[in-house]
């Protein structure tokens, strides 16, 4: 398990199942189930049994319809038009869908595994919003200065007045900034350290991420890393408050990880989990040492234990009953 | 063994071994109490501790060693070359001392300065054998900083295949 899945894998069970179950048996459903990032599904027919309504809360959904997500999403889901349809948000949520099953069991069998991964990826969807609008102001900005003297002071300037998008994916404190320009696209993640441990081992771990460009995958995005100072791009959109604990790590993608198609919604989807896969794999190395030294504990209490005479076993027990050859018994105090 | 690790790890072993010579010794102070005479305030009865020593193989690691009539604590401070190593090294004393009771000649707060510390008792000397706790000592010092290093290595090993597998589906 070295990747993080985009998809919500009980999304996708519970989706698959409502697809495949006859409408006539199909029990009253009320799923809720959550995702990184404080994301929470929800999934019910409690109007009718062929009506399922999938909804979604994501934290930074007010940033998001900044940048155009709902647009977004219906677009993208346009294509399952005649089963898929945007309704009235449910309390509580952000977005909310209803799948007419007595429409999309007819549907073939391609129909629906593909409506399933696109329902299941609905959290890397909304997400994806920002990203596409920033991927698609480099297009422009590409196409703009393709002609023109980038050195100039003038278009220096003008880049640096590009607007940066903001997402507090985590609240104020853990965000993603994403700054396009014309030949690159930044992509700046604030982190927050739980403890101390995890901030010297993030910092393990950043500098490996710094140093693998150079080593071995020369065609990876760059990779910076900056502790409590933010980097200077985003200096002046800075929220939150500076942080003993707070790391600042950029991404600098390059036009060949922009390339328009899978390859760009495959960055996408990349990118956006990098918090998530970094945090994880901290834990899971924590979880490891951890491991390891209980084994090692138990290694030294073997050790102290031979300090001790024969009477006892390897956990340290005495060992009563101790018996001869022919297996008569050590009594004490028997004339 | 490195060159320098071997003649420490002697003069470790001599001094303790001519420390841990222990006798039951009832205090002078309260009647019908038996305490450790090494961790009790003892400006009334300077006589019943010894000199203490260190043994220091550089100035970031070393052994002291305070001997006094019916108790040693020895006090050991671990080679810390980074913050990684820091860290591990808090971890792991600190893992080890929340398990103390099982230890019994371990001590749950380590001496300042010190990453950990070992009280030897009389009575632990009257249960246990004397060459055999001296072993424990060493053994521990030398495995200690074997798996330090282990785990640094073992860090950035999975730090380095990490941030590989992260960055190479981007192409």
């Amino acid at each position: 398990m070295l990747q993080i899945e985009s998809s919500n894998l009980l999304l996708e069970k519970t989706i698959r199942e409502c697809l495949s179950t006859e409408i006539e048996s199909l029990k009253g459903i009320q799923r809720t189930f959550t995702d990184f990032d404080f994301t929470t599904y929800q999934v019910s027919n409690s109007t009718a049994k062929h009506l399922v309504v999938v909804s979604i809360y994501v934290k930074c959904w007010s940033d998001l319809v900044n940048y155009g997500v709902e647009e977004y999403l219906e677009a993208k889901y346009a294509k399952f038009n005649k089963v898929l349809q945007k309704i009235e948000t449910e309390a509580g949520y952000d977005f909310s869908f209803v799948l007419d099953l007595s429409v999309a069991q007819k549907e073939d069998v391609e129909f629906k595994e593909e409506l399933v991964s696109e329902l299941a990826n609905l959290k890397r969807n909304s997400i994806a919003a920002p990203f596409e609008k920033a991927f698609s102001r480099y297009d422009e900005l590409a196409e703009t200065y393709a002609n023109s003297n980038v050195y100039s002071e003038e278009v220096k300037q003008e880049l640096e007045n590009e607007s940066i998008l903001t997402i507090n994916y985590r609240g104020l404190d853990e965000s993603i900034y994403i700054k396009p320009s014309f030949d690159r696209v930044t992509v700046i993640f604030s982190t927050i350290f739980k403890d101390e441990t995890d901030k010297i081992f993030g910092r393990v771990f950043l500098q490996e991420f710094v140093d693998a460009r150079r080593r071995t995958v020369q065609t990876a995005p760059q990779v910076l890393y900056s502790h409590i100072e933010p980097p200077l791009d985003i200096r002046n959109v800075i929220q939150g408050r500076a942080d003993d604990n707070k790391g600042y790590v950029t991404f600098v993608l390059f036009p060949r990880h922009l390339v328009k198609g899978d390859r760009r919604q495959n960055c996408i989807s990349h990118i956006q989990f990098f918090r998530n896969y970094f945090h994880y794999h901290i834990k899971c190395a924590k979880a490891y040492m951890h491991s390891r030294m209980r084994f090692r504990v138990k290694e030294f209490l073997k050790v102290l234990n031979r300090a001790k005479p024969e009477n006892v076993d390897d956990e340290g027990k005495l060992i009563e009953n101790r018996k001869t050859a022919s297996g008569r018994r050590f009594e004490v105090g028997r004339g | 063994m490195s060159q320098s690790l071997k003649p420490y790890l002697t003069a470790v072993r001599s001094s303790l071994t001519a420390a841990i010579c222990l006798e039951d010794f009832s205090s002078q102070l309260v009647e019908r109490h038996n305490r450790p005479e090494i961790e009790v305030d003892n400006s009334h009865n300077p006589e019943l501790i010894l000199n203490p020593m260190v043994i220091a193989r550089n100035e970031n690691e070393k052994v002291l060693i305070e001997p006094s009539i019916n108790s040693v604590r020895v006090s050991i401070k671990i080679k810390q070359a980074d913050e990684i190593e820091q860290i591990l090294v808090h971890q792991f004393a600190r893992f080890l001392t929340s398990r103390a009771e099982n230890f019994f000649i371990l001590r749950r707060v380590p001496i300042k300065g010190y990453d950990i510390s070992f009280l030897v008792t009389n009575f632990h000397t009257e249960q246990m054998l004397k060459d055999k706790l001296v072993d424990f000592i060493i053994e521990f010092m030398e495995e200690v900083d074997k798996e330090i290093s282990e785990m640094k290595l073992f860090l950035n090993a999975r730090a380095r295949v990490i941030a590989e597998a992260y960055l190479t589906p981007f192409d």
